[in-house]
């Protein structure tokens, strides 16, 4: 064979197989995402309801104006950023803590990881429901027993999901209790990529445990923890189930959300506009929320 | 992991779809087979409609039943979604107050060509009333539903608390605030009284309208239902429902019955409920057992009625089969099979009469002479049930909450108003037949 010059139509070939290997994902992400949002962005200019025999009228931005006016979606607003600002900073340093824990090499660890991974397995539904239980009202709630029982019945039974100040918080317990195993799992395979050299490196130093996590183990993990910081934060966005099974945005909206509100408005009330102008803000502020986070914190380009 | 999951599920979910529409009876081709989507329920009430159906197709017609059951948490939004795909089955069972939506979306063929007088004297009133829209029916329903409150008889008598022998002689608000009141007394826990705050959805209006009704007011004005403001929020409707928020709130005497188990469990004395928790209740309790009309907010006790109703849909390729299927339903065997299993009210006389419970001198009679004596009052008879019912829930659930009553009210009106003129009126639209 003699030797040609084969740059320009094998990089055309190249070019070629790449698009037929990106087709499908494109074609998915074009159908699934872009179609559907471009549908929503135009719908919500419209008065469309489900199955109104009236006919569809242009109605500009009167939807937007009504869903940023009403006090209901401002407060799911409020409940998504407050959601969000707990969630991810707690559930990242606990998925850390507990990656450090079960990262031990000890008898039986395995046990303990199958046992910090199980609730991301369970449905959320599943999940909803038994944490409902347990934050019964009364003083045989068990969360209400284990209170009275630690504080020597120095606290007062609560009705967790029905008090305006507890609600909230009760569901970001049980999600960050439901999600922090995947965030666990993430950081555990981090924290093993590490090369061990690297802690022999540190320890001829004479670097203590703190110094090693601080300069080793910590610069080590940065992408994953931007990672997991990141899925988190849009997971946090979408809370959708447990609020829909255990309090429905109540107690007087103190634990609706975005999605929450959308969902009432097109299967409730059958306002598809208005539930279309619900998701075109919701993207909005969670593409802003993303971008703000990766202006902040850049993965380092060898994984991204 | 979640959309894998998800995934499977819908498999699932398709492999027993597939399952379930394999035909019966491949044999006969020349039979037309009429779909027919109807609630889940309760396991006993699926089984009687399932082998009611059954009953049916071995019956030899011109046209069988295929017999699709949905669960009811979302029906309404099932309906929508089949309606928008041009995939409504022949016939249709609906929650009743929904029949004026669905009539208003032309989704409905009107009944009372098909009916026969025989069957439409037969008919309880109340059924009637709920299936009558702008003077045409639209759709039948093959029981009633009972509103009422529970009572553990001897607990009662330990407070000497006079006992209405009927919705004549109901207690007032301010006589059963002194019920509640002395029972606390004798409770451990001053919760007495089971408003079923665990339940979610429908309940909150079916359950809680007649007070407003009772008190003078209502949902939504009479009989034009054009506006909610003044109705819903007149100072009639405040002062009732400030008195059920004082029976919830932090002194009062409502158990959250977060398990379901409060009169069950002797929690509670009295239990605000339908029909549905009878067997129950009656297995629990025995002869203790009483069955009390709602109380008196000023103009006298008034109930909620209306259950699941059966309708033609425009689709319906043979409104004549179909109609024989609605007329089998409410033979008295299959009415009083149905109501033995879920213990509500039968819709024609004839069947009450056979029934023990419900005839004179029975545990349930009271149901029946709430629906045939007027006490009882269907929800709006307006296309906007859909919003007006979930606005009012979600008004509900933030006065349980503690909420100021005559803002939250203003609120709901406000939103119910705006819907109906976002809808033009709900005006009848000229439909063409299809």
């Amino acid at each position: 064979m003699k030797p040609v010059n084969r740059r320009r139509p094998r990089l055309r070939g190249e070019g070629v197989t790449a698009a037929l290997f990106a087709a499908p994902a494109l074609a998915g992400l074009l159908l699934f995402v872009a179609v559907p949002f471009g549908l929503a962005l135009g719908l919500s200019l419209t008065n469309l309801r489900m199955g109104s025999p009236l006919q569809t009228r242009f109605v500009g931005w009167q939807q937007y104006a009504r869903v940023l006016a009403d006090p209901t979606f401002q407060r799911a607003m409020l409940n998504n950023a407050l959601f969000a600002a707990v969630v991810v900073p707690v559930q990242t340093t606990l998925a850390l803590l507990l990656a450090l824990a079960v990262n031990q090499r000890l008898r039986g660890m395995v046990v303990f990881r199958a046992l910090f991974f199980m609730p991301v397995v369970f449905p959320m539904a599943l999940v909803a429901l038994v944490w409902e239980l347990i934050y019964a009202p009364g003083p045989n709630g068990p969360l209400n027993a284990l209170l009275g029982l630690v504080t020597f019945g120095g606290v007062a039974p609560q009705d967790f999901l029905h008090d305006r100040l507890l609600a909230l918080p009760a569901i970001m317990l049980m999600s960050i209790w439901q999600g922090v195993g995947f965030q666990m799992v993430v950081l555990l395979a981090g924290l093993q990529s590490i090369p061990n050299e690297l802690y022999e490196a540190a320890a001829t130093e004479r670097a203590g445990r703190w110094s090693q996590f601080r300069h080793v183990t910590l610069p080590q993990l940065r992408n994953p923890l931007v990672f997991t910081a990141l899925v988190t934060t849009v997971l946090a966005f979408r809370v959708f189930d447990q609020v829909q099974i255990m309090t429905r945005g109540g107690p007087l909206d103190a634990t609706t959300t975005i999605m929450f509100e959308a969902v009432q408005a097109v299967f409730e009330r059958q306002q598809v506009a208005q539930a279309a102008a619900m998701t075109v803000v919701f993207f909005f502020l969670v593409l802003m929320v993303t971008l703000v986070q990766r202006a902040a914190v850049r993965q380092e380009r060898e994984v991204a | 992991m979640r959309s894998a999951l998800f995934i499977l599920t819908a498999w699932c979910a398709a492999l027993a779809a597939c399952k379930q529409e394999q035909p019966q009876n491949p044999a006969a081709e020349s039979v037309l087979r009429l779909q027919a989507w109807a609630h889940a329920g309760r396991e006993a009430e699926r089984r009687v409609i399932e082998r009611q159906v059954r009953a049916f197709n071995r019956q030899p017609l011109t046209a069988d039943i295929e017999l699709t059951l949905l669960p009811e948490g979302e029906y309404n939004a099932q309906v929508q979604a089949a309606a928008l795909a041009d995939g409504l089955p022949d016939l249709l069972e609906f929650d009743g107050p929904f029949v004026y939506n669905y009539v208003w979306q032309g989704h409905l063929l009107p009944l009372e060509d098909y009916v026969s007088q025989e069957l439409r004297e037969n008919l309880l009133p109340s059924i009637i009333a709920q299936g009558t829209y702008r003077g045409r029916l639209w759709s039948l329903g093959q029981y009633d539903s009972g509103l009422a409150l529970f009572g553990h008889r001897s607990m009662l008598e330990r407070i000497a608390a006079r006992i209405p022998a009927g919705p004549d002689t109901a207690w007032t608000a301010d006589e059963f605030a002194e019920v509640l009141r002395r029972l606390a007394r004798q409770d451990a826990d001053g919760q007495v009284l089971d408003l079923k705050l665990n339940y979610r959805g429908e309940w909150y209006t079916y359950a809680f309208a007649p007070v407003l009704w009772s008190a003078g007011a209502g949902l939504i004005d009479r009989p034009g239902c054009r506006s909610a403001t003044g109705t819903l929020n007149g100072p009639a409707a405040i002062a009732a429902l400030q008195r059920v928020q004082a029976w919830i709130g932090r002194r009062g005497c409502v158990d959250p019955n977060v398990d379901d188990y409060a009169f069950v469990g002797r929690r509670v004395a009295l239990s605000w409920v339908g029909h549905w928790e009878y067997a129950r209740y009656a297995e629990a309790c025995g002869d203790d057992l009483l069955l009390i009309p709602l109380p008196d907010f000023g103009t006298g006790t008034v109930t909620g009625q209306g259950s699941w109703n059966w309708g033609l849909t425009r689709r319906c390729r043979d409104p004549r089969a179909a109609m024989r299927f609605l007329e089998y339903l409410l033979a008295d065997e299959q009415v009083l099979e149905m109501t033995r299993a879920n213990h509500a009210v039968p819709a024609t006389r004839s069947a009450v009469a056979r029934s023990a419970l419900h005839r004179e001198g029975g545990a349930l009679h009271l149901y029946v002479r709430q629906l045939a004596e007027g006490w009882a009052r269907p929800r709006p008879q307006t296309p906007a049930y859909p919003v007006m019912t979930s606005v009012f829930q979600q008004a509900f659930d933030d006065l349980r909450h503690g909420a100021d009553v005559s803002s939250v009210l203003d609120r709901a009106a406000a939103e119910i108003d705006r819907d109906i003129r976002d809808n033009q009126g709900y005006l009848p639209q000229a439909r063409a037949e299809p």
